[in-house]
């Protein structure tokens, strides 16, 4: 199959990539940077939708994993990449025949925890940019899309190389900067990469006319939820860092957030209202329907995550 | 002419849908005619169901029945002339209303007619049913006559005296009706009630009820009430049990005329059941049921099947009757000592009080007497009258006590001072005759009122109802559970014979129902001198002294009396032939402590309110990998081993784990008022009523029976259900930590928290006991607490695991 893969130089990016070519598909990734991936790299931007298409020109399918997750981004910048990249995304894809579009669980959040619940609907109306442009991005999806479509949603993807979490997380911890909202009780469930790649590789198998899987978003995660505190420890322990987090009242971390997103100079603020809500609140879900209609079951894990993990702290320390 | 009907938008939000309204022309027998908006879901295979609502309520009563019972069955919700939807016409009568729904059914039903109605429509439903064919009559709150001994409710009263005002002039009548219902369903109950002019058919019908034997419909309403007691078809009562209009007394009235209904009882529910509570799925399971035939079955052979024994019956107060002229100590606790022939003496003497006051057999006594002499005397002249004991103990806490005395429908109550002041304060048994044990002069020499000798007691049969118990109510409400005299003098034989209990060596207890075995087995019974209901504060003086001062060889305890006797022990011993411990799984090590502690041989038996004992519980002491080893099924106790997946109802074989279910001759009878409970928890297996206990457990291959928890508190984890024993027994066993695991989440997808007992509130275990806890269990442990583990109040071992889970689910949710 000839896949065009958008976002391939993130990290779920550049696992899906290498996993389509290591069981033979013909693999294109579009991006501005190199992805570094084994697959053919087409540079250009998403919002450049002539440019996306020409890349996906006598394509299958297109995986569209393109985002821009920045909190101080600009709603101007958010609705071009997240939304009008989509738009582009799917057009190219309505000429190849397949689109597996990637969305995030947080499309549903409502400040509420989620505790086993399935994939609910992509409502968010937050004031939280990235979010509210992914949900609007995937409504766009399941109403305008005229060709076999799947949305997958996988929830926190974490694993070797990851700059976005784990990175974050073990420089605070260095730095002696991390708390958890309230010690980090809230149960979370997590996606090793490798098993998000595999899952959306089922997801592009699947995403058939008439398939289960073309009717409705479907979360993703790797099914062994965790208190945040085990998590991070984990990840620590990994990273050989002995610090341990403090903890911080769950309603001072909100609160924290909502003055920093406003006045922090830089683009990434360390914590935003958002984020400190994400994580005072549980976050695993019902994965029972996911697993059935793709025909998927996670096969790294936690476990086996952290020892890769560790593996690649070593050897990159 | 019908009203102007609602649009199809509002019918929508009512949740109805707007293709069952119509209007139909009703001939009447004066060959007049008049318009009925009905509410009709059209063809129904099974036959056709018509409701009958009351005052001032109108078809969208039935929402449930349309929705829940269509199509099998054509459902139709009727307004009555001058209610809902339906024309306004000259006021009717009872009479005329059921004449109305005679003509109704003949002319727009075919096949056959099962009728539903609450309130008011069911004197109206009941005048009718003696001229339609029915199949089957299910009513809600309802009533055909004033219970005897009962005032008119304040509110009917207030309604018929100022009828006007309240019910056509101002809209109070139809407000507080549906005010008594959840906020959703206000509007659409008074959506046809929105004028004067539109209300005058509900003061029509309140003006219209008679009181007295000169009013217009009296005569239609004993009528009804006679219907009800010539009813040959099967008939279900859905009941509110907080009705402040239609209360219990009535369902008692009900009762008397229709002893046959089947029963479903909610205890906090209001008037407007059908709109509070499931009443149509119960309706729908009822029917298949008594209609269709439909029963659950199980195959497979129980374990131990025995002939149960055929001896006659021999009632279970002849074991003090035979000692009558007996001197010696039948019962003592801290404030003294009663002889058998003290205690047999009283106990007749009070019978005979009892039936010279009116005391029929059957009737209910609620007995709110502390476990003593008094209690002991009064329950069996209970006994000996034909009376039925209720017995309601005060772990149920205040509000379970009002709740499940109330719907014992009791007529007599015994207590102390303070108990029968709090009885007639707060309502516990209404209309009830009370009697107060501190009249008896001194504890033991209980003489009766002025009952002489000459008054002849009732011979009691076998199949009598004895008792009433309550479930604890720690796994879900506390349920009333019936006794027959044939099960309660079962189970005397079996605890005599299963434990060698001999008449000249008797036990000790801590648990307070216990002590009504003593006289019934004929054996001396003493109480230690603690609050019983405090079990834990027994302790090893307290405990000595008992066993030293008495001719006992034998104790009763809670594994809380246990543990303290254990802790404060320091080393002393006391000399018994047996301790028994039960109300709650027990650990090996207690049962080894306590038998080193008293020399005896410790038995842990496995039992239920519904059915105690069940197995001989020796083995307590050894160590076993799954749950508590409670020993071998006792003589006459059939055991069986159901999948829980409830699809095939094979039992399983030794080794595998199940729901128990259990048959036995000292089994309870029934649920009272439960109808649904009651058959959700009965299965039939080779022809034979068998409980399911909602119990897990298995035989191993020696076949010992090991309890591994609860069905409901099983781990549901995606594509397998594991016994939370199962993941708590090893980490608990090598941490020396009492451990408790409870699922977190929606049935089906649940994951495991492990919390491991401390003195703290609820909080992550330190990340070292996390990695050992994990590396311990085989399953994927989610998250490892630690904190104080919840107990109930009655047994004060049992962990409270619907409060674990809420708890730690919350904690690990994050709100």
């Amino acid at each position: 199959m000839k896949v065009l893969v958008t976002g391939g130089s993130s990290l779920l990016g550049r696992a899906v990539a290498d996993l389509l070519i290591a069981r033979g598909d013909n693999v294109t990734c579009f991006q501005r940077r190199p992805s570094s991936s084994l697959a053919n790299d087409v540079l250009g931007d998403i919002r450049d939708r002539d440019s996306l298409m020409a890349a996906s020109e006598g394509g299958d399918a297109v995986i569209h994993l393109a985002a821009l997750v920045a909190p101080k981004a600009s709603w101007t910048d958010m609705e071009a990449i997240n939304i009008g990249g989509t738009r582009n995304a799917l057009a190219a894809a309505t000429s190849s025949g397949r689109f597996v579009h990637i969305s995030s669980p947080s499309v549903a959040f409502h400040d509420e925890p989620s505790v086993g619940s399935g994939a609910l609907s992509a409502d968010y109306r937050g004031h939280d940019g990235y979010t509210r442009s992914k949900a609007l991005a995937e409504q766009m999806v399941s109403v305008e899309t005229t060709v076999p479509t799947v949305i997958i949603r996988p929830h926190l993807i974490w694993g070797p190389g990851d700059t976005q979490l784990i990175g974050r997380i073990v420089d605070r911890a260095r730095a002696g900067r991390l708390a958890l909202p309230d010690g980090g009780r809230a149960l979370v469930d997590t996606t090793y990469v490798d098993d998000a790649a595999s899952a959306i590789v089922a997801a592009l198998d699947h995403c058939v006319a008439g398939d289960e899987a073309t009717g409705r978003p479907l979360v993703v995660t790797g099914g062994e939820p965790r208190p945040l505190r085990d998590l991070v420890s984990s990840i620590l322990q990994a990273a050989d860092v002995a610090r341990t987090p403090r903890s911080i009242p769950a309603p001072l971390a909100a609160a924290l957030g909502s003055v920093l997103e406003r006045l922090w100079p830089g683009s990434e603020p360390p914590l935003t209202h958002f984020a400190a809500r994400q994580l005072s609140v549980a976050h695993w879900f019902d994965q029972r329907e996911t697993r059935r209609i793709l025909r998927w079951a996670p096969t790294v894990g936690l476990d086996e995550g952290f020892v890769r993990l560790r593996e690649h702290f070593k050897t990159h320390a | 002419m019908a009203l102007e009907s609602p649009s199809d938008a509002d019918w929508t939000r009512w949740g109805i849908d707007p293709t069952w309204h119509r209007t139909v022309r009703v001939d009447l027998p004066n060959s007049a005619a008049i318009d009925w908006s009905i509410l009709d879901t059209g063809a129904g295979d099974r036959g056709t169901i018509v409701c009958v609502h009351g005052n001032p309520t109108w078809g969208y009563l039935w929402r449930d029945f349309l929705k829940t019972l269509s199509p099998s069955w054509r459902v139709i919700a009727i307004d009555q002339s001058g209610m809902g939807w339906s024309q306004r016409a000259e006021p009717r009568t009872l009479e005329q209303r059921s004449a109305e729904l005679v003509a109704f059914c003949e002319q727009h039903t075919t096949g056959p007619l099962v009728i539903v109605a609450h309130d008011w429509g069911g004197p109206v439903a009941l005048g009718a049913v003696a001229s339609l064919d029915v199949s089957a009559v299910i009513l809600g709150n309802t009533a055909v006559a004033k219970p005897e001994r009962t005032p008119m409710p304040p509110l009917i009263a207030t309604a018929r005296r100022f009828v006007g005002l309240a019910c056509r002039r101002t809209s109070l009548f139809v407000s507080g009706t549906a005010a008594m219902t959840h906020k959703e369903h206000r509007a659409a109950l008074r959506a046809p009630y929105r004028s004067a002019t539109r209300r005058a058919g509900v003061a029509e019908f309140v003006a219209d009820i008679p009181l007295a034997p000169g009013d217009t419909s009296w005569v239609a309403l004993q009528k009804s009430a006679a219907n009800l007691a010539d009813l040959r078809v099967p008939l279900l009562i859905v009941w509110g049990g907080r009705d402040p209009v239609f209360h219990d007394r009535f369902l008692s009235d009900l009762l008397t005329r229709a002893p046959h209904a089947d029963v479903h009882r909610f205890p906090d529910v209001g008037h407007l059941v059908p709109l509070d509570e499931p009443m149509a799925e119960i309706a729908s399971d009822w029917l298949d049921r008594v209609l269709g035939a439909s029963r659950t079955t199980a195959t497979g052979t129980p374990t131990n099947v025995q002939p149960a024994s055929d001896q006659p019956f021999d009632n279970i107060t002849s074991g003090l009757m035979r000692r009558s002229a007996d001197d010696e100590t039948a019962f003592s606790d801290a404030s003294g000592s009663a002889s058998w022939s003290e205690l047999a003496q009283s106990s007749a003497n009070i019978a005979r009080g009892l039936v010279e006051r009116g005391l029929i057999v059957g009737d209910r006594v609620a007995m709110l007497v502390p476990p003593g002499a008094e209690l002991l005397s009064a329950a069996y002249g209970v006994w000996l009258a034909g009376g039925v004991l209720v017995v309601a103990d005060s772990g149920l806490g205040a509000k379970g006590l009002r709740s499940v005395l109330r719907a014992s429908g009791a007529t007599w109550t015994f207590g102390t001072p303070k108990t029968l002041a709090a009885a007639r304060a707060l309502r516990w048994t209404p209309g009830a005759q009370l009697i107060c044990t501190a009249r008896f002069p001194g504890a033991i020499n209980i003489s009766s009122t002025s009952a002489s000798a000459d008054i002849a007691l009732p011979i009691i049969e076998a199949e009598f109802e004895a008792a009433i118990v309550h479930t604890s109510g720690s796994t879900g409400p506390a349920k009333p559970v019936r006794y027959s005299h044939l099960a309660l003098s079962a189970q005397r034989d079996v605890i005599r014979d299963s434990f060698t209990m001999t008449p000249d060596r008797g036990f000790v207890t801590s648990f307070a129902p216990f002590v009504l075995l003593g006289p019934a087995l004929g054996v001396p019974c003493v109480l230690p001198d603690i609050n019983v209901a405090k079990p834990v504060e027994l302790d090893f003086d307290r405990f000595a002294n008992v066993c030293e001062s008495s001719p006992i060889d034998v104790a009763w305890l809670s594994p809380a009396s246990a543990r303290t006797i254990v802790a404060t022990a320091a080393g002393r011993t006391v000399k018994l032939r047996l301790v028994m411990l039960a109300g709650a799984p027990i650990s090996p090590e207690l049962a080894s402590s306590i038998a080193t502690v008293t020399g005896a041989d410790v038995r842990s038996p496995w039992g239920m309110t519904e059915a105690m004992p069940l197995t001989d519980g020796v083995g307590a002491a050894a160590f076993v990998e799954f749950g508590t080893n409670t020993g071998r099924p006792l003589h006459g106790a059939e055991i069986v081993v159901l999948p829980i997946d409830h699809d095939n109802l094979e039992s399983l074989p030794a080794g595998e784990w199940g729901e128990l279910a259990v048959r036995a001759p000292w089994m309870f009878d029934g649920y009272e008022h439960q109808w649904r409970t009651e058959h959700q928890s009965e299965i039939t297996l080779l022809g034979h009523r068998f409980h399911r206990t909602g119990d897990l457990g298995l035989f191993d291959v020696n076949g010992d029976l090991h309890q591994l928890g609860r069905v409901q508190h099983a781990l549901s984890l995606p594509g397998q259900t594991i016994p939370s024993v199962l993941v708590e027994q090893p980490i608990a066993a090598e941490l020396a930590r009492q451990t408790a695991a409870v699922g977190i989440g929606p049935i089906g997808t649940q994951v495991i928290a492990v919390v491991v007992q401390a003195v703290e509130k609820i909080r992550l275990a330190d990340p070292d006991l996390t990695t050992l806890v994990r590396s311990i269990s085989g399953f994927e442990i989610a998250a490892v607490l630690e904190g104080e583990l919840p107990v109930d109040i009655r047994h004060q071992s049992k962990v409270k695991r619907d409060v674990l889970a809420s708890s730690v689910s919350a904690f690990l949710a994050g709100r």
